[in-house]
């Protein structure tokens, strides 16, 4: 058993935990469920070994422990899989599996043992995985399964994941929860760090709400709903569980975007028209070209085929020729396409638009203007704190989102590409993200939504392509939208 | 500001600490003594001897000293410059050293072989060292934008042909100055009297206009990046090309533009150097101030100012050192002193570990 007793851990000024304590049983399966920044992951870092506390003990069995490494951590038996994989993409499954405590022979690494080794790991945790398969040629879903057989093969008996499904699509979530159920049932204790409040409620024995750095309820799911959760994890009575807006009212406008054979790398052949004033939803699952199209339609990628914006031809896009001709895009990785993380929050939002009033005075930046600016989208936009002169390394996730949405959308856009916009957020910022997307297109922008999120682009969207292996294998209008046909559509099955 | 301090702190200490190992080098093979009296001639030697200004009042002791330094560091902020304009765009320009032997090699020529009146032969001499140093430099980054190539290798093998091609080549064969009289002459002809720089101290020193364009380089490129649109572009993609590209911005030009910079201001160290000191293209440079360049841009922290800074310092070190010798201690010691300083800046982690310590130590106190 393990207890947290009184931990708190400050960053600066913020207290990012203050006086949690927390069990967790062998053989539990708990969830830690909080908003963007509630201090969950932190809490759970402390138990990894990777920040070190303030104030208050980690016990194992009752005996004060100093956790000081995460290396530390796992000879205690605790493993940790995060957001953010730790795996070497070109070596294989068995390599990565084993690396750090490699079998050997006379010196020399055994692969065909350390083969062995993995394979017998998977079959005995119920994990399909090629042990020799290099780990950049998995999907991502596959990816978190090495990671998580990597903690296994250790002999890890407390297994942390920090929101393992943000990065999967339903039907491996469902795996992954099948998966970790057995195992826990076999003793294993799993902390599931998550916001996702339906998973929660079917996957854990047990939840822990935090708010704001403070644990503030433990509840078992079967006295609770996900109203009374939501409530709990926001602090004010009003939030819901699904925060979607409201039904979209009908009316779109003339075609702004035209594609006709689209075609680049994993895209094949799709062809569409994106109307003024709709939201359209790109549904499939990961890797089936969605993000080649977004990339497609915001110049960062080449294509061939026919794109036409607000009726002229591109033959070819650059970039700056689509933000010129008023497209915005909210992409699916920020911090490696949204923003750069070592420069200010101000710096940040000038980024595409740095060469034009306000933020620019002919070849000069403008500081006063775009301090103001910048201010300005911050309140607009509720990006927390509010001061621009911040990394926006330093910001929370979900605050760095904002800062990109409000960003492209002070750009008045016409068009509006975006990839998983709430991935990872917490619900406020989920209902603030999807509240300005419909904002949008009642100022009559097209909005093209790319989402790995059914429920996501179902809520949102005026029309949904499903994609399959790069290729439009349905079409439906918001009337006609049935799940269950999109599901099969997604895999690419033929009804029946 | 203090946050500009804060900046610079880790250098500052591994300047610090490297003078402080050396001294203690000294101290142990030629006695405490020995190393206070040699440290002590660096130190006038590099920023004036103002114990014997006081001492008799005559401004050479400190005017000399200074003006060598100065001299010094004018070769070194240029270099530094390049080093760091390309740094800035998330390049390594290691071909600083081509660079400057090609600027330097085009100034010899021009202030030799071409006719001009005064400001305009200086200036046109300076044009052409920078722009050949640019032209030096556009070829790796062409190579880079349009096949990948890293510059880190293009730029090396171009110093060897920089080698091959002007002190191999060009100034021993059909750039070699006629010998004139029973004198033995090497390198090129001498420039005109109209292509010097002209010295700012008169004959007290060689410290010459040089220094005085090192300083204003180093703050317009401090203006240029922190104040212009282009230089906030170059920041955003050296620290995130995607991001910028995704921005609009267009990184290859970026490239391009920024390694032509560096290749200027590689070219101009060496007219400097020609046109100011040596007056003509020596046998061999001498000093590696286009390698130099390289840790005075890591020492500087990348900063044109950080560049500056280090540069004025190591550039008087270099000037002190050679006093060192009067107490039997080798000439080499600020380079060697300039090169821990360089590892341990490297070693930035180290200092960063510790200063995080001490603040935590502070903040427990207070």
């Amino acid at each position: 058993m393990i207890e947290l007793a009184h931990i708190s851990k400050r960053f600066g000024a913020v207290a990012a935990l203050d006086d949690v304590s927390l069990r967790i049983e062998p053989g539990e399966r708990l969830a830690l469920i909080g908003e963007n920044g509630a201090g969950k992951s932190s809490l759970m870092n402390v138990l990894y070994g990777l920040y070190h506390p303030d104030a208050g003990e980690v016990r194992f069995d009752g005996r004060p422990v100093k956790v000081r490494t995460p290396a530390e951590a796992l000879a205690r038996g605790v493993g940790m899989v995060h957001q953010h994989f730790t795996l070497v993409p070109t070596l294989t499954v068995a390599e990565n599996v084993v690396l750090g405590a490699e079998p050997s022979r006379g010196g020399l690494l055994d692969l065909d043992a350390a083969v062995a080794q993995v394979q017998a790991s998977c079959r005995r945790f119920g994990f399909s995985v090629d042990a020799r398969a290099r780990v950049d040629s998995l999907t991502v879903g596959s990816q978190q399964k090495v990671e998580i057989v990597k903690a296994l093969h250790r002999g890890v008996k407390t297994l942390i994941l920090d929101e393992p499904t943000a990065v999967l699509t339903p039907q491996e979530a469902d795996e992954l929860f099948s998966v970790t159920r057995a195992l826990s049932e076999s003793g294993l204790a799993v902390v599931l760090i998550s916001h996702k409040l339906k998973e929660v409620l079917a996957f854990a024995t047990r939840l822990a709400v935090m708010r704001r750095g403070r644990k503030v309820a433990e509840v078992a799911p079967k006295d609770t709903t996900a109203e009374a959760l939501a409530a709990l994890m926001v602090g004010e009575g009003n939030a819901s569980d699904s925060p979607l807006p409201g039904p979209l009212p009908a009316g779109r406008g003339e075609v702004v975007l035209r594609a006709e054979r689209l075609a680049a790398d994993k895209l094949h052949d799709v062809s569409f028209s994106l109307h003024a004033g709709e939201v359209l939803g790109i549904a499939g699952v990961d890797g089936n070209g969605q993000r080649e199209l977004a990339e497609v339609l915001t110049g960062l990628r080449a294509f061939t085929g026919t794109l036409e914006l607000f009726g002229r031809r591109c033959a070819a896009l650059s970039p700056g020729e689509a933000r010129g001709l008023g497209v915005a895009h909210v992409p699916e990785d920020r911090l490696r396409r949204a923003v750069v993380a070592d420069m200010t929050v101000e710096e940040n939002v000038a980024l595409g638009r740095h060469g034009a009033p306000p933020f620019a005075k002919g070849p000069l930046i403008d500081f006063a203007g775009r301090r103001a600016r910048t201010a300005q989208l911050l309140d607009a936009h509720d990006v927390r704190p509010r001061d621009g002169t911040l990394r926006v390394g330093a910001l929370s996730g979900g605050n760095q989102q904002k800062l990109v949405v409000a960003r492209e959308l002070d750009a008045q856009p016409k068009v509006l590409v975006v990839v998983q916009p709430t991935r990872g957020l917490d619900i406020a910022a989920v209902a603030a993200v999807r509240a300005r997307i419909h904002d949008e297109r009642a100022r009559g922008c097209a909005v093209l939504l790319v989402s790995l999120d059914l429920d996501e682009v179902l809520a949102l969207s005026d029309r949904v392509l499903v994609f399959f292996e790069g290729r439009v294998t349905a079409e439906l209008d918001r009337a006609a939208f049935d799940e269950r046909l999109i599901g099969r559509r997604m895999l690419g099955v033929a009804d029946a | 500001m203090r946050e500009a301090l804060r900046r610079a702190l880790p250098s500052v200490l591994a300047i610090v600490a490297s003078l402080a190992a050396c001294f203690v080098a000294v101290g142990l093979t030629r006695g405490f003594g020995t190393a206070v009296d040699a440290f002590a001639a660096m130190l006038w030697g590099a920023f004036g001897d103002w114990p014997r200004f006081f001492d008799d009042g005559g401004s050479g002791a400190v005017l000399r000293p200074l003006g060598e330094a100065g001299t010094k560091a004018a070769l070194l902020t240029f270099t530094g410059l390049s080093v760091a304009v390309a740094f800035r765009v998330g390049l390594f320009n290691i071909g600083a050293q081509g660079q400057l032997m090609v600027g330097a090699v085009v100034a010899a020529v021009v202030g030799a072989q071409v006719e001009l009146p005064g400001v305009l032969h200086v200036a046109v001499c300076l044009g052409t060292a920078a722009a050949a140093g640019a032209l030096y430099a556009l070829g790796p980054a062409l190579l880079k934008r349009h096949r990948g190539v890293h510059e880190v290798i293009s730029t090396i093998m171009l110093n060897w042909v920089a080698v091959s091609l002007v002190e191999n080549w060009l100034v021993v064969g059909p750039l070699r100055a006629s010998a004139s009289g029973d004198n033995s002459i090497s390198g090129t002809a001498q420039v005109h009297p109209s292509a010097e720089l002209p010295r700012l101290l008169g004959d007290t020193s060689r410290l010459n206009l040089g220094f005085v364009l090192a300083l204003v380089a180093a703050a317009v490129t401090w203006w240029f990046l922190a104040r212009l649109k282009r230089g906030y572009e170059w920041r955003a993609v050296g620290l995130n090309p995607e991001a910028a590209r995704a921005a609009g911005i267009d990184v290859g030009r970026s490239v391009v533009h920024a390694m032509c910079l560096a290749g200027a201001f590689a070219g101009l160290a060496g007219a400097v150097l020609v046109l100011g000191t040596e007056l003509k293209y020596p046998a061999t440079l001498g000093a590696p101030y286009g390698f130099d360049g390289i840790a005075m841009a890591l020492i500087g922290g990348g900063h044109p100012l950080g560049v500056l800074g280090s540069a004025l310092f190591f550039g008087g070190l270099r000037a002190g050192g050679t006093r060192m010798q009067l107490f039997g201690v080798h000439k080499s010691f600020p380079e060697l002193i300039q090169g821990l300083a360089l590892l341990l800046v490297a070693a930035r982690y180290v200092w960063d570990r510790l200063l995080a310590r001490l603040a935590k130590k502070e903040a427990a106190r207070a």
